[in-house]
């Protein structure tokens, strides 16, 4: 009963608004306001074939590695200047400017340095998600307890393990909000990069079927973008659950306190 | 064993000189359980951190096993009074006890063997799986005591352990650490402001002054080795030994009005 | 002593991009050298497109963030206090919220063409969800040994709300305005970049169509000093809001 209720309440809202939007587009003649019917059928042939492998599958490649690169950048060079108060205070403030910038505006001069290709679009992308990266993972350091500090160097704690124990994961909660920041903005910069002023990819096949006025198609990219943003968020969410099982155990105690 | 010479530690701030140590001069005879005292704010926290070399002293030496303390010593093994913030929360009770030894490059099955070793003799066999946030504040001392354990140390500092305990716990947490200096012939500072504990567990206690801080007295314990929570603490010796350690502290908080 | 470093730091960068360009490390025709972005910045000053274009997205990034405020508030406000609407809109509110906003650009465009509106909508959108996630949680945290107290000493709502659920609420809403606020500011950007409608992202589009390298760099500065200020503005905000608060607070970090 308890089950039937769960899936009721979560199924609930969204099967109404689906069915609204269904039922209120049906036989509709506005060309910008196609039926959702219209929309739903034309999805596989939008989606389930060359584009697929052409556009599709390589703007989440590039995704994945300019995410990743900005991962281990972020990291990397987070460590090192979270460790280092003199450096931390002379890079801060240029930090502090170069993050304010609104991300999608560097992508004119990252299409005057490396053209429209690939490129370009993960260089937009790491442009983008190093900041959140890098800022939450200097903070992360900063913020390692002391007395554990003091319990590696009296038990000689050194080295790779210290640097993994000590400031990785110690500053593992920090790094994972910054990685979730990154995410969203990574997914944007994706779509931007390849809206602007592109060949190929997903973002640009959407603006295509703006351009051509084909209308439907435009909103299975668009229905496709946030399926992707919404599949992307889960996954985000399995990956931390396990990364830091532990200190959502901490806190779930500690609110029992 | 170890010996402290006119330890000086003086804090200069923004103008204001704090002089958190005087002069304290003793030394420890090797396998000896040495207790110190003194009333708050007298600096025994400084005094540990400076003997077990997390503090550079203004002035004076520590020498632990003959040789000049200059950062962390081999073989010296500290536990600190906050044992939730000195245990690593991602691992697990079997792999904090273990990490010191990874550290120190011993062969899988010699730390396997020293970690089985260590929780046994804690009492918590049983907990090799859980997370140190799992378990009660006394438990996780306990883990902590283990960690220093395995370590195989031959020198132990204890940073006020038992403070952060309730009573009940703690007198099962003071007879555990007395079985295992009688089992491990470690040589023991054990910093305290419980007057009770220092006499209960001591061989000799040390008394603070209060600013400047420096030793007021060098009390030895002629109690039997055998102690008993119960008979110790009903033996006349034993109110003897605690009313003078008492005098000597109440009289060191009076000099400093 | 430690502004002195940050100094440090920022002149190092600006002499660093001087000299580049200068040395030929960098070729001029994409990054031209500090002293000509300055100068240009300062004939922008000059220009009255300029102000413009910078009073457009103020406005846009402003009127974006006031409704997304307001809008978040009260539906989160009103969500958080009843537990049933927040079962069932939970489900939903978890999938809209990571679609990224940008994948409305094309629909906004096509519905609405190059307009302060199109990218009101993308402001909008995107900037509740920052202010409704953390009201929510605001919401949440309401001790409930409070609201047992509220509820036992018979207060009405509206001296429970303001007793009971503002206080509480108020910090989560404040981190809530500083988060909405960035994505606000990037998502006008960005509208103005993308699709055409007034404002500095207009601008940079235009100076890049027309090749004025050092124009376009002036204006990212200009777009960076937005965001720092809107930074600033909002931390100061929320260090005032929160020195009254007895709570230690530190951001909510809402799972993903």
């Amino acid at each position: 009963m308890i089950v039937l209720r769960k899936i009721g309440l979560a199924l609930g809202l969204p099967v109404v608004l689906v069915a609204i939007w269904w039922f209120a587009s049906a036989g509709s003649t506005d060309f910008y306001f196609p039926s959702l019917e219209k929309i739903v059928k034309a999805f596989p042939d939008t989606w389930f074939g060359p584009r697929m492998v052409n556009d599709v599958l390589p703007s989440l490649l590039r995704l994945a590695i300019g995410y990743v690169a900005a991962l281990v950048l972020g990291v990397g060079l987070g460590m090192l200047i979270g460790a280092n108060p003199r450096l931390r205070a002379v890079v801060e403030p240029l930090l502090e400017f170069l993050r304010a910038i609104p991300p999608p505006v560097l992508v004119p001069i990252l299409i005057l340095i490396a053209g429209i290709g690939s490129t370009m679009k993960i260089l937009v992308i790491i442009s983008g998600c190093l900041w959140p990266i890098l800022l939450n993972t200097v903070e992360g350091v900063r913020a390692v307890d002391e007395v554990l500090t003091d319990t590696c160097r009296s038990y000689r704690i050194r080295g790779g393990l210290r640097v993994w124990h000590l400031m990785v994961r110690s500053a593992s909660p920090q790094i994972v909000a910054g990685a979730r920041q990154a995410l969203s903005i990574g997914i944007i910069l994706m779509v931007i990069s390849e809206m602007f002023a592109a060949s190929s990819g997903l973002g640009y096949t959407v603006i295509q079927f703006k351009d051509g006025f084909r209308i439907p198609q435009m909103y299975t990219g668009v229905i496709l973008l946030g399926l992707l943003g919404v599949l992307l968020a889960l996954l985000f969410r399995l990956a931390e659950r396990r990364v830091l099982g532990w200190y959502h155990g901490i806190r779930a105690v500690q609110k029992e306190r | 064993m170890l010996a402290v010479r006119e330890l000086n530690k003086t804090y200069d701030t923004k103008g204001r000189r704090v002089e958190a140590i005087g002069e304290v001069s003793f030394s420890v005879a090797d396998g000896e359980f040495v207790c110190v005292v003194g009333p708050s704010g007298c600096g025994k926290t400084t005094l540990l951190r400076c003997i077990a070399g997390l503090l550079p002293p203004t002035s004076g030496e520590v020498h632990v096993e003959g040789k000049k303390v200059t950062g962390p010593p081999d073989g010296l093994a500290v536990v600190f009074q906050e044992y939730g913030r000195s245990l690593f929360p991602w691992l697990r009770v079997a792999d904090n006890v273990d990490l010191p030894l990874r550290a120190a490059g011993l062969p899988k099955a010699k730390r396997n063997e020293l970690v089985a070793e260590a929780l046994e003799s804690v009492g918590l066999a049983d907990a090799h799986h859980a997370y140190p946030w799992q378990l009660s504040g006394g438990m996780q001392q306990r883990v902590a005591i283990a960690r220093a354990i395995a370590y195989q140390p031959r020198v132990l500092l204890m940073d006020e352990p038992f403070a952060a305990v309730d009573a009940q716990t703690r007198a099962d947490l003071e007879d555990l650490i007395r079985s295992v200096w009688q089992r491990l012939g470690v040589t023991l500072v054990f910093v305290t402001h419980d007057i009770d504990e220092s006499v209960y567990l001591g061989q000799r206690v040390i008394m603070l002054s209060s600013s400047p801080t420096s030793v007021a007295e060098d009390l030895t314990i002629d109690l039997p080795a055998e102690r008993d929570q119960l008979a110790t603490r009903s033996d006349p010796r034993f109110t003897e030994l605690r009313g003078r350690v008492y005098a000597q502290i109440q009289k060191a908080k009076q000099e400093r009005q | 002593m430690k502004v002195l470093y940050g100094l440090a730091g920022l002149l190092g960068f600006g002499v660093l991009l001087e000299l580049a360009p200068r040395l030929g490390l960098v070729s001029r025709d994409y990054a031209p050298p500090t002293s000509d972005i300055l100068t240009t910045l300062a004939e922008q000053f000059g220009r009255g497109d300029f102000w413009v274009a910078v009073l457009d997205t103020l406005r846009t990034w402003l009127l974006g963030l006031v409704i997304a405020i307001a809008l978040g508030v009260a539906i989160g406000v009103i969500i958080g206090s009843v537990p049933l609407l927040r079962a069932a809109t939970a489900s939903t509110i978890e999938f809209l919220r990571p679609i990224p906003s940008v994948a409305l650009i094309p629909l906004v465009v096509v519905l609405q063409g190059p307009t302060v509106e199109a990218t009101l909508i993308l402001v909008v959108y995107a900037a509740f969800w920052q202010v409704l996630i953390q009201v929510l949680a605001g919401v949440a945290d309401i001790d409930p040994v409070a609201a047992d107290t509220a509820r036992s000493f018979h207060l009405g709502r509206w001296d429970r709300i303001r007793f009971l659920v503002w206080p509480t609420a108020l910090p989560y809403a404040v981190t809530g305005v500083r988060l909405a606020a960035t994505v606000a500011l990037i998502l006008t950007i960005t509208g103005e970049l993308v699709m055409g409608s007034p404002g500095l992202g207009e601008e940079i589009a235009n100076a890049r169509s027309s090749g004025a390298v050092p124009e376009m760099y002036a204006l990212i500065v200009v777009t960076g000093l937005f965001g720092v200020g809107a930074n600033v503005l909002t931390r100061a905000a929320e260090r005032r809001v929160l020195a009254w608060h007895p709570s230690v607070r530190l951001e909510v970090r809402v799972p993903a």
